[in-house]
């Protein structure tokens, strides 16, 4: 496994970080990373259902 | 994740809520018209460590009365966030307006549902790859697409990112001739619209 490049530049340092990630993928099976990303979105997806927002003031963000 | 032949990639994650709600609105979508799904999560299927708010869906041309019937499908669990009335929601998508669809009384997450309209769209369908999960499959647009797209159309800084997840997941599997290709679409396509 590669080690994680770190940069000043914040952009750099991001794509780094994607880079780091992709190869963790790339090299482990599926259910291994997988399962840290379900945690990831898993709990991305609950707070969103919590989110209450009505559909017309969710499509006027989305216009902005 | 493994290629199976060039238009099919396997993969055997364990399966987000994410993908469920993917897999759950697909298995309607593909009764009524031919699909692909496109930007965004196509990267986070792959395994991208990131959220989003929608998914991106390309459909292909359909009769109002065949949206009519996929519509009456989708509504007994979803609805349209822009509209309540089917000919209105119909007609956007015939000026070229995308759709929004979530789960009843929900936004987030949604789905992005447009037409494929013009010859850009319609190559997605094309060259799309079928992903076989553990519940099912999904058809996205191909790699290359993927690449050409977030690269060199939409370049901000999540889609370079998603372009770089791909690009350095799927190295040996992508064709970079075809990446130009569809480059040289999208500045035509850039070019008329101006």
């Amino acid at each position: 496994m590669q080690k994680l490049k770190t940069d000043k530049d914040n952009k750099q340092e991001r794509m780094n970080f994607v880079e780091y990630w992709a190869d963790f993928v790339k090299n482990n099976p599926d259910k291994i990373w997988s399962k840290q990303q379900k945690i990831l979105i898993d709990s991305q997806i609950e707070n969103a259902r919590n989110f209450k927002i009505s559909r017309k003031d969710y499509l006027e963000i989305k216009k902005k | 994740m493994k290629f199976l032949n060039k238009n099919t990639i396997k993969i055997d994650k364990e399966l987000n809520e994410l993908d469920k709600f993917v897999l759950d609105f697909i298995k309607i979508l593909k009764k009524h018209t031919n699909y692909v799904i496109i930007s965004g999560y196509v990267s986070l299927l792959f395994g991208r460590a990131r959220g989003t708010e929608d998914i991106d869906i390309f459909i292909e041309e359909i009769t109002k009365e065949s949206f009519i019937k996929l519509y009456q499908d989708i509504e007994r669990k979803y609805w349209c966030l822009n509209s309540d009335d089917v000919n209105e929601i119909y007609s956007y998508l015939k000026d070229g307006l995308p759709i929004r669809v979530a789960i009843k009384d929900q936004t987030i997450p949604n789905f992005k549902i447009k037409l494929a309209k013009n010859l850009l769209d319609k190559e997605a369908f094309k060259d799309s790859i079928i992903v076989k999960t553990t519940l099912g499959e999904l058809k996205i647009s191909s790699l290359e697409r993927q690449i050409a797209f977030k690269k060199y159309y939409l370049k901000s800084d999540k889609d370079l990112e998603d372009s770089k997840h791909i690009e350095t997941l799927f190295k040996k599997n992508i064709n970079y001739n075809k990446v130009e290709e569809y480059k040289r679409l999208i500045e035509n396509a850039k070019t008329k619209n101006r």
